[in-house]
């Protein structure tokens, strides 16, 4: 409870310091007042057209955030266990973690034109690594002699999988969605302002191009607080099936 | 004579180093041996290889034990399992309880091991053992971290345990105490590289004290006859 009020104050602070600011500064064309804000807010969020570009956001995130996942960790499995395949294949995968979202642009842009591919495609690439990497970190943690007792004690692999490699392997799978899922939001945005035809980020682009600032700062806002609230309830999602996992 | 398990002139290396050298050793099914020696001498190596933990470099082992149990140096439990899920991993069907029981541990049966003390997850390490049921259990200094206490009640209930379904024993030990209490014979081991430089009687048939003279005098005989031919540390 205490740390709730001190959340609360510290939101207080931050409000306080941004009407300050927006007061001294006296130009809402660079910052507007935070309840100018939150009232385009409040009123963006509240028509159909908004509403649906949030969830047209969402669905790429989620999109984008599922194929790393779904190729990341068997990738990261093989890479893991196999110190070829990891020699082979590590230098791809740092280099994919390198190149800025903005070089992909051009190939994405000629390949796709303007439309949901390319969000969801850099997005992908640049959680990929993440999730491919921290796997690895996974694997290698691996505590040797859980397995070797295993095997002596002649316990089937399918039991040996699901205990000893799972219950290592679920703290990184955590930790990557922790990680992502606040890329993955930053990452769609940029993506869907360069080369999305929908979304969060188109809207952002469109009022920018309209000089409409309050409102690129209403929809930041937005955005902000969506990607807080899914990162909440991934992690919820994550405690309760580690909860349940563990009483298996 | 039937055997459990058979070593015919085994070696190990690693690289320069070497471990064991020309090791015969044969345990009949519900005989108990203590292989007794100095730290360091390659007792583990010796236990993994007879375990097929580890290959040797030459000579062979037979091992005829259908369920082999190995209480480690270390407890090796797995941390997010509590005591009972650790025991069940290796036998679903075993009784946990009792089990349990066995090392003093029953009311501990939910704790995660992180919870328990060091000496506790040792106990939990051999009642994992004990669950399967072994034909062949290998103790590798199992009862080392215990305070007497515990060490001298533990090695009771073993011994009850094996008279109640005698199975095969191999312990490895520094301690004379521990050797003379729990095996029927003592093969006692030189410095690395690790050879047998003797074979002696264990614990007798009857009823075997720890404080009686008997036990005391053969204890401080296996002591000089360590301190002799071995270099203890």
């Amino acid at each position: 409870m205490k740390n709730f009020w001190r959340i609360l104050a510290g939101i207080a602070i931050l409000i306080l310091l941004w009407q300050l600011a927006a007061l001294g500064l006296n130009r809402s064309i660079l910052i507007p007042a935070p309840s100018e804000t939150l009232l385009i807010l409040f009123h963006n969020f509240t028509t159909p057209d908004m509403l649906l570009a949030a969830g047209q956001t969402l669905w790429k995130v989620l999109l984008a955030l599922a194929l790393a996942i779904l190729l990341g960790l068997p990738l990261g499995l093989l890479l893991g266990l196999s110190d070829a395949a990891y020699n082979l294949l590590r230098p791809l995968v740092m280099v994919v973690q390198a190149v800025p979202v903005i070089s992909w642009l051009s190939l994405v842009i000629f390949t796709w034109g303007i439309g949901w591919r390319g969000p969801v495609f850099i997005s992908f690439l640049s959680l990929f690594p993440v999730a491919v990497l921290t796997t690895v970190a996974g694997v290698h943690d691996l505590d040797k002699d859980l397995l070797e007792m295993a095997k002596l004690y002649q316990v089937p692999w399918k039991k040996v999988v699901r205990e000893i490699h799972l219950g290592s392997l679920l703290p990184f799978i955590a930790a990557i969605l922790d990680v992502s899922i606040g890329q993955a939001w930053k990452v769609t945005l940029v993506s869907e302002y360069l080369c999305g035809g929908d979304g969060l980020g188109e809207a952002i682009l469109t009022a920018r191009m309209n000089v409409d600032i309050p409102s690129v700062w209403a929809l930041t806002l937005g955005a902000v607080l969506l990607g807080l609230l899914s990162e909440a309830l991934i992690k919820f999602v994550l405690r309760r099936f580690r909860h349940a996992w563990k009483h298996s | 004579m039937e055997t459990l398990l058979k070593t015919t002139n085994l070696c190990k290396s690693f690289d320069e180093l070497e471990v064991l050298r020309d090791i015969n050793l044969a345990i009949a099914p519900g005989e108990r041996v203590a292989l007794l020696g100095p730290s360091g001498a390659g007792k583990t190596t010796l236990l993994k290889i007879l375990a097929g933990l580890e290959t040797p470099t030459s000579g062979t082992v037979e091992n005829h034990a259908q369920r082999n149990a190995f209480v480690f140096q270390e407890p090796r439990l797995i941390p997010w399992r509590s005591v009972k899920n650790n025991l069940l991993f290796v036998n679903p069907a075993g009784d946990y309880k009792e089990a349990l029981r066995s090392v003093e541990m029953a009311d501990f049966a939910d704790y995660p091991p992180a919870d328990l003390s060091g000496g506790m997850r040792q106990r939990v390490n051999l009642a994992r053992a004990l669950i399967t049921q072994p034909d062949l259990l290998i103790l590798d200094e199992a009862f080392h971290s215990l305070d007497l206490g515990i060490k001298m009640r533990l090695m009771e209930s073993l011994n009850q345990h094996w008279q109640e379904n005698p199975f095969g024993l191999l312990c490895v030990t520094h301690d004379p105490k521990e050797a003379l209490y729990l095996a029927d014979r003592i093969v006692l081991l030189s410095a690395r590289p690790a050879s047998i430089l003797a074979e002696i009687e264990g614990r007798p048939d009857q009823q075997w004290e720890i404080t009686s003279p008997d036990f005391l005098t053969r204890e401080s005989e296996l002591i000089q006859l360590l301190s002799g031919k071995t270099q203890l540390d």
